[in-house]
């Protein structure tokens, strides 16, 4: 049966979601419970798990599901505020459709028609928001919210240092709308002192999260039947399996990894192996174990006292390894191996055959090695010597009950995701309309994803104020021009402001003063890189790579003019004299962060008001109100129950007044989010909201289809 | 909205009326209801099916037995028939009732035209209703037959009512009290002077 009506649809399916998830957003939520499908009881305060446990059969509302699932495996953060901010929107998309419904309701005969219509309509939307998104967007990002921007680290000197205050408080408000209130605090520390056990140095924070994401399920250990205070970090790393020969040694023990058996198969794949007797056989078994022995004697020559293997080597393995002195744990899955060599930095493995005839080069060095254990479970306990910037620490994270530590460990996981989309650069594209369409001097860049042949200019390749040769027609620009000044409206205490900038510049006094003895500093503002092309290659970029039809953009060719770029920063001077908009690209640095409290959202909501003041298309003046109004939505929840001058009222009439006069704005709550999550939620509610607008027909299917190979298909090209 | 171009409905877009205000405020009233409800079976297990209901529209759910059941039908609507004036006495005083408090508050505007849209009524809302007819007399909702034997029904009750108040006004010793009962028999006497209004 087909059903029609997807935003009707889609805004019910979307209210109930709300309407569950309402209940536990924010510190201020509660946990909320939910029998699953099996039976089983969750008492859980994850958006994620929570939707997940839901029995849903309605294809828009598992549609929605799967988009925050795969939002939360990119992002870590932010499922609540997804389903919110979708609610939100639908809302505000249903709305004007309202008093038509009305009119229309008396006069049912067009019903078809009319459902046809309305289809094309919603596709209408979802196309000016998809224009929007791709690039309008980026642009509030860059020139407006910027200046807002606080940065995690701490600069007293050049580099870029984390800051141990800061990230508590992130981690703080993060762990705060996510577990249990009596477990938040303890777990944010647990987490903050386990970051900075295992960070070496500052540099390549990137990769550091990005390893600590990737391995996490190898690098902790769930242990039921304990209380939650009882989880700690041990050095070194803990194998989930345990020996099967255990021969302690002292000092540092040399160990070997194998991935195959030791001793040789009867046939590799590919070959037969014929036997024609007993006494064949049995001189085979024969040679294998003779060859077994010699292996396992060179082992020991060479002094290796563990053997890690990702198969289960046979009895005979065992039984000389045991002769020789040599401790093998076996059944390491393979990513806890890879972990080990990455880690180690060890080379992949070569296969154990082989090893009488070559040096064996994938030799590591541990500490020490030894077994751990844990509520009557045996870990192998591997003090590892790191060759990267990782120091390997495990946690052992300890609840009364497995579902406990289960939420622990995703909560946990989810944060080390969000740390490490706030410490990667983000980068924004977007169009905007120049005043100065025959300036001589008007950059045109394109997405710098795009592979760059040319020497890319380096980060601050805007340190020199380029004498005017950026051209946008926003406020905020100047900001840009004079970017290594930072300047922010976010004032903590102790902080050391470097040299104001032209524009005056909101500050905000935090209600508690935060214990730093780091400071914040301002963040830098975004680099607007400039790259400069061939003709013939500016061309072939821009037809390539615009990301929506936009016919705006033309370029005659022969009016561009372009020298290459020393590398240094200076800006080509490249005169259009054909067009208005202009592609610019920018990017969000890493370590952006924001109070806490809705603030991203209503400072979005100023900024998309104001645009859509200014904006003479209708299209886009709808989508920013309707983008704004839902904003709102968001800091409407998280203050509903508040009162007085904390009342969401209050706030919002406070902080628009203080960005009218440019004055401080004052932030009601401590914790600090990451902007980039934010940002990248907000991506993400509206691609989904443009994949349900889409949706013009649901049809029940009883199976899936089958996939018919076609014969033909190659010519069909 | 812009948004379709050509739509001949955006020229003639007129900011809704107060009573239409009020209409979609129950609506969405309603429709919290409704979400609220269904968030909470979900969480209790049920199953939220990919099919509405054919009568008023809400997603079905499905309990661990396979029954299917809409929360909006069986719910909301068993305990809105008791706010039905028409089927209940009682519901034609309290909505005579809040006619008169909001007639009070608000000063009778112009000419309001009668009709009002006719399907959906939501005359489970109280509050909504009595907004409906916020300018106008006290009349029975427009929708509603006039059938002759609600009418006496309510008549009588609206009779019986205005007897028992008198008796509580005499017997009353509170101010409190007292000022409630005499509101209740002026609501009384407007309510039957409208339903006689309408049988003549």
């Amino acid at each position: 049966m087909a059903a029609a009506g997807s935003v009707k649809a889609a805004l019910q399916v979307a209210e109930v979601l709300e309407s569950i998830v309402s209940k536990c957003v924010g510190p201020g939520g509660q946990q909320v419970l939910c029998t699953k499908s099996t039976g089983e009881v969750l008492l859980s305060r994850d958006g994620g798990r929570l939707l997940q446990a839901l029995h849903v059969e309605h294809p828009i509302a598992r549609l929605v599901v799967e988009c925050v699932s795969s939002h939360l495996k990119k992002t870590g953060d932010g499922a609540k505020t997804f389903i919110i901010m979708l609610c939100h929107l639908l809302r505000e998309l249903d709305a004007p459709t309202d008093q038509k419904k009305d009119c229309l309701a008396a006069g049912n005969t067009q019903a078809h028609g009319q459902h046809w219509k309305n289809c094309c309509q919603w596709k209408c939307i979802s196309r000016a928001l998809v224009t929007f998104q791709a690039q309008i967007l980026d642009s509030f990002m860059d020139q407006c919210l910027s200046r807002h921007f606080l940065s995690i680290f701490s600069s007293s000197t050049k580099e870029k240092i984390l800051c141990r205050s800061s990230i508590e408080l992130l981690l703080d408000a993060y762990f705060s709308g996510r577990v249990g209130k009596n477990n938040h605090t303890f777990i944010s520390q647990l987490m903050c002192d386990y970051l900075f056990k295992c960070m070496a140095c500052n540099d390549g924070i990137e990769d550091f999260f990005e390893m600590v994401d990737i391995y996490f399920v190898e690098l902790n250990v769930g242990v039921a039947g304990f209380p939650v205070s009882d989880s700690r970090i041990v050095a070194g790393l803990v194998l989930h399996r345990d020996f099967s020969v255990y021969c302690p040694a002292d000092g540092d023990i040399r160990t070997v990894t194998v991935s195959g058996t030791i001793p040789p198969p009867f046939s590799t794949s590919g070959s037969e192996f014929v036997l024609h007797s007993e006494a064949q056989f049995q001189a085979s078994q024969f040679w294998i174990m003779e060859k077994t022995k010699t292996i396992m004697k060179y082992l020991q020559s060479q002094n290796v006292k563990l053997l890690l293997s990702s198969v289960k080597q046979p009895d005979l393995v065992i039984y000389y390894a045991e002769l020789n002195g040599i401790s093998v744990v076996e059944y390491l899955s393979s990513e806890e191996i890879s972990l080990i060599q990455r880690i180690t930095g060890l080379s992949p493995d070569v296969p154990p055959q082989s090893y009488s005839q070559h040096e064996i080069f994938n030799i590591a060095l541990v500490r020490f090695c030894k077994p751990l254990i844990l509520k009557s479970k045996r870990y192998v306990h591997l003090g590892l010597i790191s060759t990267c910037l990782f120091i390997p620490h495990c946690l052992v994270l300890c609840g009364p009950v497995q579902g406990l530590v289960e939420q622990h460990e995703n909560a946990l996981h989810g944060a080390f995701k969000m740390l490490r989309q706030l410490f990667k650069d983000h980068d924004l594209s977007y169009m905007a309309q120049s005043g100065h369409p025959n300036s001589t001097s008007s950059p045109l860049i394109d997405k710098s994803k795009e592979s760059d042949p040319l020497p890319e200019v380096g980060n601050n390749s805007m340190r020199r104020p380029c004498e005017g040769t950026v051209v946008k027609d926003k406020d905020g620009l100047k900001s840009v021009q004079t970017h290594l000044i930072a300047h922010s409206n976010w004032e903590m205490p102790s902080i050391e402001l470097e040299t104001a900038s032209p524009c005056p510049t909101p500050k905000m006094t935090p209600r508690t003063t935060y214990q730093t003895d780091n400071t914040m500093k301002h963040l830098s503002q975004d680099n607007t890189r400039i790259i400069d092309y061939h003709e013939p290659l500016m061309e072939s970029k821009l037809t390539a790579n615009s990301t929506t039809e936009n016919p705006k953009i033309e370029m005659s060719p022969k009016n561009v003019q372009v020298t290459r770029n020393t590398g240094k920063g200076s800006i080509l001077p490249v005169s259009f004299k054909s067009r208005e908009s202009y592609y610019y690209s920018s990017s969000l640095s890493a370590g952006c962060v924001l109070p806490v409290g809705g603030n991203f959202e209503i400072l979005f909501h100023y900024y998309l008001l104001n645009y859509a003041k200014k904006c003479q298309q209708s299209e886009e003046t709808a989508v920013s109100m309707i983008l704004a109004n839902a904003l709102l939505g968001v800091p409407k929840i998280l203050y509903k129950y508040k009162k007085g001058s904390y009342s969401f009222p209050q706030i919002y009439v406070r902080t628009l007044y203080a960005l009218q006069t440019n004055r401080p704005i004052v932030s009601t709550q401590t914790g600090l989010e990451s902007v980039a999550g934010k940002y990248q939620l907000l991506s993400s509610v509206l691609q989904c909201l443009t994949k349900i607008l889409t949706i013009d027909l649901v049809i029940n299917i009883k199976r899936q289809p089958q996939i018919v190979y076609d014969e033909d298909s190659e010519d069909e090209l | 909205m812009a948004l379709n171009g050509a739509e001949v409905d955006d020229f003639s877009w007129e900011p809704p009326t107060e009573a239409e205000t009020k209409v979609l405020q129950a609506r969405r009233e309603r429709q919290d209801r409704i979400s609220r409800l269904m968030g909470d079976y979900l969480l209790r297990g049920y199953r939220m099916l990919g099919e509405t209901c054919s009568e008023c529209g809400t997603i079905l759910l499905q309990d661990k037995q396979r029954k299917v059941y809409c929360v909006a039908c069986q719910e909301l609507d068993s305990d809105v028939d008791k706010d039905n004036p028409a089927l209940n006495a009682q519901a034609a005083l309290s909505q005579a009732r809040e006619h008169q408090l909001a007639s009070a508050s608000e000063p009778p505007s112009g000419s309001r035209s009668a009709p009002q849209p006719p399907v959906p009524r939501p005359e489970h809302c109280e509050g909504a209703a009595a907004g409906l007819k916020a300018a106008q007399g006290p009349a029975p909702p427009a929708a509603v037959p006039a059938n002759a034997d609600a009418l006496a029904c309510t008549q009588t009750a609206l009779l019986q009512k205005l007897g028992w108040a008198s008796v509580e006004l005499s017997s009353s010793n509170s101010l409190e009290t007292s000022i409630q009962l005499c509101s209740l028999i002026r609501a009384c006497t407007e309510a039957l002077q409208s339903l006689w209004r309408l049988q003549h």
